[in-house]
């Protein structure tokens, strides 16, 4: 896909570490890279999903591209500017086009304000309008997230989780921004409501022509709601690519396994199962060379000492040497690589979970 | 079956009568009321708060409302302040009593007098209230008809002074508290909310605050300053008493400045001022009001206690604590004991049982088991 446009959201580099401090002095001892080198960019009135374990960093990579946290270093620019460089009154007039949605619908709303407060309050922060007109911005936003008009004058404790998330909405929407970060915004709710959240979130983004960064540990909403995705792993996006293209031959190895665990909705299409053994490493100590190294059924020993440079082709790139190797010498056929990479994954993770057969009671696995 | 019926009905049934909405206050004033010690508790200190409005109307030697050649004059509130005492009386010479100087400079005035005649500063005459013999002093003035509480060393009546005390009691809890609430909480949201060096130095300024005995500093301002006024004990006690409300309130702006209601507001636009005052202290607030009632409970036991060591407000006022150190020159003189000392317990028994209403009334843990 080439660059016609410059991109509404350009992440550079960013880096987040969290620094652990120990002892009476309080001396920083390590720091928490929760997010370490990361870059993208969103194309205006696309979606990007991010996709990783839990622990990997996405939510505060969220959260640093909205300045709700600062970040360690990087830029993250928002049509064309760096909003982590700017401050006060133009740091101000660029979140009004920058809005969030989080995961936990009962933490997001202050408990104490009622709703018409909670949706007025950015209205009259950027001064926008009188309040006959602030009135009706908030009643549109109400309508468009299928709220009834009555809720504006209660709390945020008489409703459900749903309509809280839909509350929720109403209130990144009723500043009428251009871009959006939905922080797993259905992952709290009831099983039964969450196919509703997730149509009035991609409805509103075509109504409305939104960009999204979606967040998610969900592999199927991801597909079902994203143009692009970018797969996390221990602070770093090891692979990203067009949401086609990375479902129909994911390449990283972690791909390949993440990918492997969903069970398919194409039955022809069956996946091998490949089931990773050891722990996500702690991101204060990440391991040498690649990240992944340790829990790679298809780690060698260059894996374990370099870290794996950016491979871009197709519109698309990850990190990993044997996936490198394998697009060569498969002469550039993404898809007989991830075969044979998939292959290759379940034949070894298998002879390990059988030698695990012989010594773990079943019981205990 | 029929799902596409009837969950819209269910659905329009919620929203067709809806229960008046009721803010988080409402609530925990709904939870509060269905314990009944706080409920007492609360009603108690009612009772005291309306005493001490109408003390001088409730006992007294200054007629509630008078007519006195040919004008109306309120002379009672002399008690609050002196110049509130209508000159006249001055200038004709009453000298503080009433009855006899109404009737012999003025035959045609009439007065409406306090419930009982009685003043909380000087003994009652001999024939003062027409009829009425002198009260008795030491300790002849045990509890009788006429002093329901006896009368001190002095004949000056127990009950009046006790009901004049009662705003003592009142002001020093709520001046007190209200300084060491506002200085703890702006203390404790600053460095909760901002961290780093503004919670380094609010911190340590805590700690060696804390170590501050506020009785001796108190005894100290009594031992340098000429006139040690309520006013001066009351801004003492409030600035010592802060460093707990400023630990908790600490806690809670550090609990919630990262809360994802916050982040919403900061992701709206909202300032650290707009921040912290709308959205964090509504929020902080309910867990830092629990240690300002313990504090008027514990603020009104140190007046008390500065009373009864001499240390009091000097006369002429009249203070709970202040009957209690008349005892101890006299221990026979048992209702000088019983009747503050009861009325001290009581006070300090109520703020602490108000105290604990309101935790269990606000306590998160305790709403959500509610559910
Ligand atoms: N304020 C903080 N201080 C220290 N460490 C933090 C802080 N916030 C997050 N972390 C750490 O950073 C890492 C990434 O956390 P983050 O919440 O971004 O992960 P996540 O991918 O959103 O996980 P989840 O799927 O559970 O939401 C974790 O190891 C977490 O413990
Ligand atoms: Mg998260």
């Amino acid at each position: 896909m080439s660059q016609a446009h410059s991109p509404l959201l350009a992440v550079e580099n960013v880096r987040v570490h969290f620094p652990v401090r120990k002892g009476f002095l309080r001396r920083v001892v390590a720091a928490v890279q929760a997010v370490d080198g990361v870059s993208f960019s969103i194309t205006k009135g696309r979606t990007l999903g991010i996709v990783g374990e839990s622990g990997c960093g996405k939510t505060t990579l969220g959260r640093s591209v909205l300045r709700l946290l600062e970040p360690t270093s990087g830029s993250v620019r928002f049509d064309g500017r760096n909003i982590l460089s700017l401050g006060g009154a133009s740091l101000r007039a660029l979140r009004r086009r920058m809005q969030i949605v989080f995961q936990d619908p009962y933490g997001s709303l202050n408990p104490r304000l009622t709703v018409r407060a909670i949706l007025e309050e950015g209205l009259i922060i950027h001064n926008m309008g009188n309040a006959a007109a602030r009135r009706e911005r908030m009643v549109r936003s109400l309508q468009r997230t299928g709220m009834p008009l009555e809720a504006l004058e209660r709390y945020p404790h008489e409703f459900s989780g749903g309509q809280r998330q839909r509350i929720a909405i109403a209130r990144a929407l009723v500043l009428e921004p251009e871009f959006l970060v939905l922080d797993e915004p259905i992952s709290a709710l009831d099983v039964s409501i969450q196919a509703q959240v997730i149509n009035l979130l991609v409805e509103l983004r075509t109504q409305l022509g939104l960009t999204y960064l979606f967040i998610s540990h969900d592999l199927s909403i991801v597909e079902y709601v994203a143009d692009d995705v970018a797969v996390m792993y221990l602070g770093r996006i090891v692979e990203r690519a067009p949401a086609k293209s990375l479902y129909a031959a994911p390449l990283h190895p972690y791909t390949l396994a993440l990918f492997s665990a969903v069970p398919s909705v194409h039955p022809q299409q069956r996946r091998r199962r490949i089931v990773l053994t050891g722990d996500v490493p702690s991101p204060s100590r990440p391991p040498s060379g690649c990240r992944f190294h340790p829990r790679c059924p298809l780690a060698e020993k260059v894996c374990r000492e370099i870290d794996p440079p950016e491979v871009v082709l197709d519109g698309r790139s990850f990190h990993c040497h044997v996936a490198a190797r394998e697009v060569e010498q498969s002469g550039g056929n993404l898809e007989a690589a991830s075969a044979r990479m998939t292959i290759l994954m379940s034949q070894l993770t298998q002879a390990v979970a059988a030698d695990e057969r012989v010594s773990t009671p079943a019981f205990l696995r | 079956m029929k799902p596409s019926e009837t969950i819209p009905a269910s659905h329009t049934a919620i929203h067709s009568r809806p229960p008046p909405p009721r803010g988080f206050w409402g609530d925990a004033w709904q939870r509060f009321r269905r314990q009944p010690l706080a409920m007492a508790a609360m009603l108690f200190v009612s009772l005291l708060v309306t005493v001490a409005i109408f003390a001088p109307a409730i006992a007294g030697t200054k007629p509630v409302l008078c007519r006195y050649k040919g004008r109306l004059y309120t002379p009672c509130l002399g008690y609050f302040s002196r110049q509130l005492e209508p000159a006249i009386f001055a200038t004709d010479r009453f000298r503080g009593t009433y009855p006899q100087n109404l009737k012999t400079k003025d035959p045609a005035s009439w007065a409406i007098w306090p419930l009982i005649f009685q003043d909380p500063y000087r003994a009652v005459r001999e024939n003062e209230w027409p009829g009425r013999p002198a009260n008795p002093a030491k300790d002849e003035g045990r509890p009788n008809a006429i002093n329901l509480f006896g009368t001190d060393q002095y004949g000056v009546d127990v009950l009046a002074k006790m009901v004049h005390g009662t705003t003592v009691a009142l002001l020093v809890g709520f001046v007190s508290m209200g300084l060491a609430g506002t200085i703890g909480i702006i203390a404790g949201a600053l460095g909760g909310y901002f961290g780093g060096w503004v919670d380094m130095l609010l911190s340590r300024v805590t700690e060696v605050v804390m170590c501050v005995p506020t009785l001796v500093l108190i005894l100290a301002l009594v031992a340098f300053v000429e006139k040690p006024t309520i006013w001066k004990t009351m801004a003492i006690i409030g600035a010592t008493g802060w460093t707990g409300i400023a630990r908790l309130a600490r806690g809670e702006f550090l609990r919630l400045r990262s809360a994802e209601f916050v982040l919403a507001a900061r992701a709206s636009g909202a300032g650290p001022l707009r921040i912290m005052l709308r959205h964090i202290l509504p929020n902080a607030l309910a867990p830092v009001l629990v240690p300002i009632t313990f504090g008027i409970a514990s603020a009104i036991l140190i007046e008390s206690s500065l009373s009864f060591l001499g240390f009091g407000p000097p006369p002429p006022s009249a203070s709970w604590g202040g009957v209690l150190n008349d005892a101890r020159s006299n221990l026979a003189m048992w209702w000088l004991v019983v009747f503050p000392g009861t009325a001290i317990f009581l006070t300090v028994l109520s703020y602490n049982l108000i105290g604990e209403g309101l935790q269990s009334a606000t306590d998160p843990r305790l709403r959500e088991s509610r559910k």
